[in-house]
């Protein structure tokens, strides 16, 4: 009836899933009581839940993020313990559940903390910055944020019914196939995976057809801003191998549900074609992290060193050329699978090609802070610590390149420590720069500056606490992934490891302090004009929060910096920064729940697939498949904000700022 | 400047200050209606011929001994490619027109991926597979072949 | 416009759109900073890139299929499998369906509600026939001991052409959907772009299989020595 199902799934003899589980469970109903309690529901439904308002979905995608980066990093937390105490003993962890939670670990980290998090500043920023009211498919955002969360409860629902994958972050084969991991784990991931990845395909495409077709007047393509870029490139590397994950994790599925035989060791498979095609999708997705990183930063280092951006066209040239090249790199992941020298040469020279554009766009930000008036704010330090951590990763990288070299450090602790120090400094500070640096636009207030230093510099300090001797370690021959070891010579480096990791756990406390100190004096730092940073590009030119349709007219771009530009005129005069446009009616899409129902029926269809309950399966898809037509079958798609009510909005916010200008020209 | 001058772009209202049966965001561009009737069907049956053609071609030449026999794979791959240049071209209306320059770009990015998937993938494994060691007698048998 | 970027300094009222000179209507550059383009434009592009993705997933299975077209672990081999008459009925099908489809769109173009769902139905017909061949042709190979689980060409083979199989109904099902929609609501302006989604899908189905009866079963059928 329930299929594989069972009671048994519940891990009442485990202490570890079984409390977090209960302490989650408890927070979560918590949340509901309190929100249905305060009269929030309607509320969270109306402007959140079924809100297809790219700002809304981009804080939404960022919320998630920021609660999957406190299970994640508690993963870490556990990691780092186990293998500080497991010298010459079994430490805290049995080894099923160590692969377990190194397997979650990555799994949460790149899919659901790294990729919403980004896709939540592209949502946020990019149609502000191009100046207009959404993206191209408002509603497909919807269905793409939930189908993202659904991914994310589904990871998170197998540490209390049955068990997660036990095979790393990517499955692989044999390993993961039905004859080695017959439990539930691998299916959790695969579905959870499959499910999100649509939902990313999606944003890809959206974002895409946004930034090529949906411009303000006179935004041509040397005009817009560097982040919009690097979300053009990010995405056109989602739009090309996302469906290559969609087939490599397909076919695994089909090897574990229907007995094929892509990947198994009998029958013809061969083991070493996912690994191929695994790491065609790997290793562009690292630069769909790491690109929109880059975009902040660019936008962070010249709004804080008071001067336009230095080399603008070598910038947006250095970005396509990652774009295309990092799809001609994927092999560097398995130099020792022995595909031999002249294979292993060519993806060798190409994996550090790839290092050039990354150089040009590092000294191009450097050459931005030269000369220029730099302010340390935190979105400036992040980014400071982004280029002397990054570049150390990335040399390091640029060694691993090496065949010869990467013979000796495969799957070491070295590679490890590699991917870290690019993914950390590379993404999450430039996601940490975003979110102090966009924070004010969306909530209408300053985070708090002295904790968000904090934050800083205990990530900085504990991030090279705990990675610096990763790469001892490995230089030294450990291998990553260790449940135990008994080489005396890697201890002190895990020691020190983990008191790295105590002080990222600082820092991340840090953050949690600022959010909750900055919301509960916030009256105190309200940003009232808008632009609380003196900012370049054109998000800065609306009010903070913006109105929901961003612009009441279009603006009208005649430069790469309008803005900044358009600021310039002196400000003693009483002219407040625009005159005041012709309004006219805007329409607006309307908020539907057709992407919480699809991610409802594609949570039930997942679980069942998972569990192989084969009748919940097709309940689910003939659910979609009605939702699907009922959607289709609307009337009424948007509604229309008059030109008055726009004109009232509008003159509000104006005259807000233009006495807030006027009190600063005194 | 007149509507007119646009040749097929959608009629400008310049009472209502906007653009005839407006489907289109605030400042967008026309609409760019069907073209004339018959050269639209010409476009198709034109199209519809030549695939047919090409399809007749290509079992054809894989049934008889036109081609050079190693090179067959490569002359059905050559008339597939062709067959699929005359779709987009007919069918998907893939031009050269500046407008259409997005679609042009976005076409030869999804080649390049698909190049470098198919052809990226054909190339490694060979050579993954190639110094593999034998599993079997039948494997054994095959490299001595 | 030129004329506009060599006038320094820049004032601030130029981030507002001016009252419209004359009443004249937008400028339309074609290269996207006339503003933003058309809806048209949008659905259509973003679907294509769409299609352009699923290319790629096909792409994927491709390389499989190419990659493992050798693995018959002792069991039966294309030549001994794929029977060409099949596969040039169903490319005739295929072929045809795409053609009635364009037809259907020249209807749209016209609003003639009766060529519209005419050329529609029998672009399914033409769909339901393709499909039910294939059906038969994997049913065919099943009952021979050729399933999908014998062997990794097989298994390659069973998931290239199924998927090119579960698109073409997942394509039916929208096709009829659409059917009952032109039929119903008329030929309003977001039912046309949908359509337009519509024939894009379905043309580029047919590409698809272009490459299958080509790479798949025509090249699968060469003698040995002409593989590749």
């Amino acid at each position: 009836m329930f299929g594989k199902l069972t009671w048994q799934a519940i891990p009442l003899h485990e202490p570890i899933p079984l409390i977090s589980g209960i302490a989650v469970y408890l927070a979560v109903i918590g949340l509901v009581v309190w929100v249905v309690i305060k009269g929030y529901g309607p509320y969270l439904w109306r402007e959140w839940i079924t809100s297809v308002d790219h700002k809304r979905i981009g804080v939404m995608y960022c919320i998630l993020a920021a609660v999957m980066l406190l299970r994640g990093f508690s993963d870490a937390i556990m990691m780092r313990a186990q293998q500080a105490l497991a010298f010459h003993g079994g430490g805290y962890l049995p080894p099923s559940h160590f692969d377990q939670v190194f397997s979650a670990h990555g799994t949460i980290m790149i899919f659901f903390v790294a990729m919403p998090f980004v896709i939540g500043l592209m949502n946020f920023a990019v149609p502000l910055q191009l100046g207009v009211r959404d993206v191209a498919f408002p509603t497909l955002n919807s269905v793409s944020f939930w189908l993202t969360a659904v991914g994310a409860l589904l990871v998170n629902l197998s540490l209390v019914v049955g068990e997660f994958s036990r095979t790393g972050w990517l499955p692989f084969p044999p390993l993961s196939e039905l004859r080695y991991s017959p439990g539930v784990g691998v299916d959790y991931y695969c579905w959870a995976i499959q499910i999100s990845g649509i939902g990313t395909l999606i944003t890809g495409i959206n974002f895409v057809t946004t930034i090529l077709k949906l411009r303000a007047p006179g935004m041509s393509y040397m005009r817009m801003p560097v982040f919009c870029w690097t979300a053009l490139a990010s995405c056109l590397v989602i739009v090309a191998v996302f469906p290559i994950l969609t087939a490599t994790l397909a076919m695994l599925l089909l090897d574990r549900y229907l007995d094929f035989h892509f990947f198994t060791d009998t029958a013809g498979g061969n083991s070493m074609m996912f690994m191929n095609l695994i790491w065609a999708w790997g290793h562009p997705e690292v630069y769909i992290l790491v690109l929109p990183a880059f975009g902040v930063y660019s936008e962070v280092v010249a709004t804080f060193s008071g001067k336009p951006l230095f080399g603008y066209r070598s910038m947006v040239i250095a970005t396509m050329a990652i774009c295309i090249i990092s799809m001609t790199v994927w092999l560097h992941h398995f130099f020792t699978m022995g595909a031999g020298p002249d294979v292993n040469a060519v993806f060798g020279i190409a994996s550090m090609i790839i290092a050039v554009p990354t150089g040009v766009k590092v000294f191009n930000w450097m050459f931005t802070m030269y000369g220029g008036r730099v302010r340390f704010t935190s979105p400036m330090l992040w980014s400071l610590g982004f280029i002397v951590s990054f570049v150390i990763g990335g040399l390091t990288g640029v060694l691993l390149a090496v065949p010869a070299a990467d013979f000796q450090l495969h799957n070491s602790e070295f590679l490890v420590a590699h991917f870290h120090n690019t993914i950390i400094p590379g993404v999450v500070f430039g996601l940490f720069a975003g979110y102090t640096y966009w924070f004010p636009k969306a909530f209408g207030f300053v985070l708090d500056e002295r904790l968000g230093k904090w934050a800083f510099w205990l990530w900085v300090v504990g991030f090279w606490v705990a990675w610096a001797p990763g790469y001892v370690a490995g230089l030294e021959g450990m291998t990553r992934r260790l449940q135990h070891y008994d080489n005396p010579a890697w201890h002190p480096w895990m020691l020190l490891s983990a008191l790295g990791v105590l002080i990222i756990l600082a820092g991340i406390v840090a953050q949690i302090a600022q959010l909750v100190v900055s919301i509960r004096t916030r009256a105190a730092r309200r940003d009232l004009t808008g632009d609380p940073w003196d900012g370049r590009s054109l998000e800065w030119a609306t009010s903070s929060p913006p109105p929901v349709f961003n612009y009441a007219t279009l603006p009208n771009v005649t430069a790469r910096e309008s803005y900044w530009d358009a600021k310039q005129q002196p400000r003693e005069t009483t002219q407040p920064i625009t005159s005041e446009p012709d309004y006219e009616p805007i329409e607006i899409p309307r908020n539907t729940p057709v992407g919480f129902v699809t991610a409802f029926l594609a949570t039930v269809t997942g679980f069942a697939l998972i569990w192989h309950i084969w009748w919940m399966v097709v309940l689910g898809l003939l659910g979609a498949l009605i939702t699907f037509v009922v959607f289709a079958w609307r009337d009424r798609t948007e509604f229309v904000i008059s030109a008055d009510e726009a004109a009232r909005v509008d003159r509000a916010n104006r005259a807000v700022r233009a006495e807030s200008l006027l009190a600063l020209a005194r | 400047m007149s509507a007119e001058s646009h040749g097929n772009y959608a009629e400008y209202d310049y009472a209502a200050g906007s653009y005839v049966g407006g489907d289109r965001p605030r400042g967008a561009q026309p609409n760019i209606e069907a073209p004339p009737l018959r050269r639209e069907l010409g476009g198709y049956l034109l199209g519809f011929a030549l695939a047919i053609l090409l399809t007749i071609a290509s079992f054809w030449v894989a049934h008889t001994h036109s081609i050079y026999g190693p090179a067959l794979a490569v002359g059905l791959l050559v008339l597939a490619v062709a067959q699929m240049g005359i779709h987009l071209i007919f069918f998907l209306h893939i031009t050269t027109d500046p407008d259409n320059t997005n679609n042009v770009l976005a076409l030869a990015f999804g080649v390049l991926i698909v190049c470098l998937v198919v052809f990226g993938s054909i190339w490694v494994m060979t050579h993954l597979n190639q110094n593999m060691t034998p599993a079997s007698m039948e494997q054994l048998m095959r490299m001595q072949g | 416009m030129s004329t506009e970027v060599l006038r320094a300094p820049m004032s601030p009222s130029q981030l507002v759109p001016r009252a419209a000179a004359a009443g004249a209507p937008p400028q339309v550059t074609g290269h996207g900073a006339g503003g933003p383009a058309s809806k048209r434009i949008i659905v259509g592009y973003g679907f294509w890139v769409f299609l352009l993705s699923d290319v790629i997933m096909f792409s994927s299975f491709f390389a499989a299929y190419s990659v493992l077209f050798k693995n018959t672990a002792g069991g039966p081999t294309a030549r001994e499998l794929y029977d060409l008459h099949n596969t040039a009925l169903e490319t005739a099908f295929l072929l045809t369906s795409t053609f009635t489809c364009a037809l259907a769109s020249i209807a749209v173009g016209q609003r003639s509600q009766k060529w519209t769902q005419i050329a529609l139905a029998c672009t399914a017909v033409l769909g339901v026939g393709f499909l039910t061949l294939e059906v038969r042709e994997f049913a065919r190979f099943v009952a021979l001991g050729a399933g999908p689980s014998r062997s990794a060409f097989l298994s390659s083979f069973f998931t290239l052409v199924g998927c090119h199989g579960i698109h073409v109904t997942v394509g039916l099902l929208w096709l009829t959907t659409m059917m009952a929609q032109f039929y119903v609501k008329g030929f309003r302006t977001d039912i046309r772009h949908r359509f337009l989604c519509f024939t894009l899908f379905w043309h580029a189905l047919d590409i698809i299989w272009v490459a299958i009866f080509s790479l798949v079963y025509l090249v699968g059928t060469l003698p040995p020595g002409f593989l590749p």
